[in-house]
């Protein structure tokens, strides 16, 4: 060694301190608290209120919104905030099997955080949302999951004004910030553009007129009815320029059909990238001629046969099967369903969201996967 | 009731790394993760068209395979290094101080190092040639120490190594000043004490220099699919070794017997797996606060005197121009009020007054990394104390805001690159996110913090005295190898193989 590290004047006094390492951690060691160790922590407290996880909750109140929606309001058995436009996933037991479906919540964010409600508003039209319609009554106990998503406000890149398009019963995550504004929740003007089939069709009407403030504006637009009181038509280029500023976001909610019709809209008004956000929709069934095929699911140790129906997605499957499989935006893009693949043929129900990484390690995201042969995966645990 | 000789808790870095080496020892071994997908930190995820990174900013002392650092050596005997495709950092890093005006790269190698430190402060080339003449002879310590399995020879260590123990006992700041290192070299050279998280009066030398001349020497590295790559990676091998894996499985208790060893693990669902070994990807404060019935006193103690490091702040940010458009022309920016470590380090326990910033742009490393024309960013900083628990529920969004607004003016006047115009996603975790997300206390990603007293040389020291339960070892960020990724898989290594030797010794 070329030359001899020395920070004492005597060599020796550097070794000595070495040899101290030891006993001086021992003496922090006997000088500590011997007082029982913490439970839990206030940042992990705050964070169990931001993302709670599956709840129970007891259905306290129904409401008829309109002729075929409904608002469910429950009492959560834990606080929880949210960023208004968010969802949630509800589970319930439907005829013995454990269904669940994501909701956009309607309430306001501080309802949860002080009163500890939160309701959902469900239009009838689908599997869950019919059953909850004609089935669920004040007093059921349900499960609610974490608030999830990201559609909401997002000051740091969105503008000052956001215009809202919604569609049908897209209206649920508009309504929620309405309220979030008003309650000072949420910081952004919301001007809101609401389509919906004819006057008897708008959900919350007479709440949101009494929402109207500086920040807070909403123009209803018929679509299959001719009415003064309304602006007619679908949600075109001309009546979001009659109502936007010179620089907004847009954020948009509704069926697949007003999405496709926006976007021509959008981009002839060259507006898109990062000032567009669209909430994305469940995927459904596809349209080809039926078959069957043999699904093996390994969940922890256990594994199970059951049949695949090449319409409808792997995680129906799974959960027509009665399998307790997770799952969460239905959608493709949570990442939540994260499946490992061992064999078999499928094909994605529109872009693929997964992780790079997934599809080289041949991971699936079984709610938007139909399958095209027998399959054998390895899922995680469900709801227990 | 089913039976393993083994359960790994959490299937973060260090658990997954336990759970190769537990297989490959012979021992059955069950993994358990709370959550679906494994890697703790080291995860990705994707918002529109970007998939961001997680955590990983370099992979330090990877190298390449005629350069190998300490890293791919362990990764080619846990047999994963060839599932994953690897990417070269192309410089160390940029560090800017505003209070001594700095603004100085740096290179990898350690000619190119010493070269630049010169151009950049005259004079400094001989304390600079002697500081890594001194790291170089403490990693050839370590690696002795690694050879012997922590059982070293003093004779040895005093003929051999000798510099290694005399400077062992002295911080950064100690050493550098006894090498007269000029100040304005030192304040460069210390640019990468965040990544430890203790300033350099408390942190250890040996503990940053075997860092520093790592990634020097060796360079850093990256998986091409971010850091979910080597995670997924690992999960492979474990199930090709015979591993079992469960994802969204917690565990909620050790059960311990009547020797106080450990007995099974509880599931949250309530089904037992019997077991006599676990290792434990979670905190002590976590296994001993809440997992166990009955913990000896001393152990409670030993806990209750260890500090929690950083607790963590991450903005991800996908841009809609390239690195090149916006004019960020490095891959990992440190911003930093001062050089001056431990008063950077009190500006840093406060959400008002901290403004510290590691930041990396990935394209730098992998132009490929996100679509044509758009580039990411990721922007970092600790908490040295626990200031987010003042935050309230009703306040979180705009805390949030508010310290992510004040990273973005802080980047743009630093470097004089105007980004806030191009964000097209932008995602914020928050001490919140980590502590739902890992479990760790107040949201630390950092483990224990390298005081002084409970530096990486005394843990290594006590490593055989520290392990109290019989059955119950540590991987991970909390365990004796501190934090960072290298860390991580070390601890993962060594916990793995002990345990191996416990179950051949104990059943
Ligand atoms: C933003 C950020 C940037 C970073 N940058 C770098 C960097 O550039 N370089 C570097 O080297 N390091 C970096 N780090 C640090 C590094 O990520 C961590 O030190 C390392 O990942 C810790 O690994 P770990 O083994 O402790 O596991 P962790 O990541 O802490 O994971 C623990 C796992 O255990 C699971 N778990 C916990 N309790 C239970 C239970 N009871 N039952 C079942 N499962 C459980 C958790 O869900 C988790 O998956 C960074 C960290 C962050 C957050
Ligand atoms: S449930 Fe979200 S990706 Fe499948």
């Amino acid at each position: 060694m070329a030359f001899k590290f020395k920070k004492q004047i005597f060599g020796f006094m550097d070794l000595l301190r070495f040899k101290k390492l030891v006993p001086n951690r021992r003496a922090a060691f006997d000088a500590a608290s011997s007082a029982p160790l913490p439970k839990t922590y206030k940042v992990n407290e705050t964070a169990k209120i931001l993302h709670p996880g599956n709840q129970k909750a007891r259905l306290a109140e129904i409401t008829l919104v309109t002729a075929d929606t409904k608002t469910y309001t429950f009492e959560l058995s834990k606080k929880m905030f949210f960023r208004a436009g968010q969802y949630v996933e509800l589970t319930a037991d439907v005829d013995g099997s454990t269904v669940n479906r994501p909701y956009a919540i309607s309430s306001s964010p501080l309802t949860s955080l002080r009163e500890g409600k939160l309701s959902v508003t469900v239009k009838k039209a689908g599997f869950f949302s019919n059953w909850l319609f004609d089935n669920a009554k004040v007093g059921d106990e349900m499960i609610i999951g974490d608030p999830s998503g990201f559609f909401h406000y997002e000051g740091i890149k969105d503008a000052e004004v956001v215009v809202g398009i919604a569609g049908g019963s897209g209206i649920t995550p508009f309504y929620s910030m309405a309220q979030a504004i008003a309650e000072g929740s949420e910081d952004f003007r919301l001007i809101l553009l609401y389509g919906a089939k004819t006057e008897k069709d708008i959900a919350f009407k007479k709440e949101l007129d009494a929402l109207v403030s500086d920040n807070f504006k909403v123009v209803y637009v018929l679509s299959d009815e001719k009415n003064k009181k309304y602006e007619n038509g679908f949600i075109t280029k001309e009546l979001i320029a009659k109502y936007a500023p010179e620089d907004f976001t847009v954020m948009a909610c509704g069926p697949q059909a007003m999405y496709a019709f926006l976007d021509k809209e959008l981009a002839a008004m060259g507006i898109g990238g990062r000032r567009v956000k669209k909430e994305a929709n469940c995927v459904g069934v596809r349209d080809v001629k039926k078959a069957v095929y043999d699904l093996t699911v390994h969940i922890r140790d256990d594994v199970y046969t059951v049949k695949a129906d090449n319409r409808e997605t792997v995680l129906v499957a799974m959960e027509r099967a009665g399998l307790r499989v997770p799952s969460k935006c239905r959608a493709g893009g949570c990442g939540f369903c994260h499946s490992k693949l061992v064999s078999g043929k499928f094909s994605i129900a529109g872009a693929d969201k997964r992780r790079l990484a997934d599809l080289k390690f041949g991971y699936i995201h079984p709610c938007c996967s139909y399958p095209d042969s027998d399959m054998e995966i390895i899922v995680p645990a469900g709801l227990e | 009731m089913k039976k393993y000789d083994a359960v790994v808790i959490g299937a973060g870095n260090g658990g997954l790394v336990a759970a190769i080496r537990l297989l490959q020892g012979g021992a059955k071994t069950l993994l358990v993760e709370k959550h679906n997908i494994p890697g703790g930190f080291a995860t990705s995820f994707r918002r529109g068209r970007f998939e961001f990174e997680a955590s990983l900013h370099e992979l330090n002392d990877f190298g390449t395979p005629d350069n190998a650092g300490d890293v791919r050596v362990l990764f080619d005997q846990l047999g994963v290094t060839d599932k994953i495709e690897w990417l070269q950092i192309p410089e160390a890093y940029r560090v800017i101080s505003r209070e001594e005006k700095i603004d100085a790269t740096l290179p990898f190698g350690k000619q190119a190092f010493i070269d630049k430190m010169e151009s950049y402060v005259p004079g400094s080339r001989k304390s600079m040639e002697k500081f890594f003449e001194l790291a170089e002879e403490i990693r050839a310590a370590q690696a002795y120490s690694n050879s012997v399995n922590g059982q070293t020879d003093q004779k040895v260590m005093l003929s051999e190594y000798a510099n290694f123990v005399r400077c062992g006992s002295y911080s950064v700041n100690e050493v550098l000043d006894a090498l007269k290192m000029p100040k304005r070299a030192k304040d460069i050279l210390n640019a990468y004490w965040c990544y430890l998280g203790a300033h350099c009066d408390d942190l250890s030398f040996l503990h940053y220099s075997s860092m520093v001349i790592r990634y020097i020497t060796k360079g850093a590295a990256m998986p091409k699919s971010r850091s979910h790559e080597i995670s997924l990676a690992m999960v492979e091998r474990i199930r090709e070794l015979g591993g079992d894996v469960w994802f969204n499985t917690e565990a909620v208790k050790i059960r311990t017997g009547a020797d106080g060893g450990v007995e099974g693990v509880v599931l949250k669902n309530g089904d037992e797996i019997q077991t006599r070994h676990v290792i434990a990807n979670c905190s002590p404060h976590i296994v001993y606060g809440r997992m166990m019935d009955k913990v000896d006193e001393r152990i409670v103690k030993e806990t209750n005197a260890r500090k929690f490091a950083g607790r963590g702040f991450t903005m991800f940010l996908g841009l809609n121009k390239s690195a090149d458009e916006l004019g960020i022309t490095n891959h990992n920016y440190f911003l930093y009020d001062t050089m001056d470590t431990v008063k950077q380090y009190d500006l840093m326990k406060t959400i008002e007054s901290n403004s510290v910033q590691a930041t990396v742009c990935l394209n730098r490393a992998y132009p490929e990394c996100s679509p044509a024309g758009t580039s990411m960013m990721y922007f970092t900083t600790l908490y040295m104390s626990d200031d987010w628990a003042n935050v309230k529920p009703e306040d979180y969004f705009k805390v949030k805001d508010y310290v992510a607004n004040k990273m973005i003016e802080r980047f743009e006047q630093d470097t004089g690159c105007k980004i806030r115009d191009s964000i097209e996603e932008i995602s914020v975790a928050t001490p919140m996110t980590y502590a739902r997300y890992c479990g760790h206390p107040e949201g630390g990603i950092y483990g224990y913090e390298s005081q002084y007293w409970d530096g990486l040389m005394p843990r290594l020291l006590m490593m055989a005295e520290d392990h109290k339960t019989r059955g119950l070892r540590f991987a991970g960020g909390f365990s004796m190898r501190l934090s960072g990724y290298s860390s991580a898989y070390f601890s993962g290594d060594i916990t793995g193989r002990q345990t191996v030797g416990d179950i051949k010794r104990e059943g």
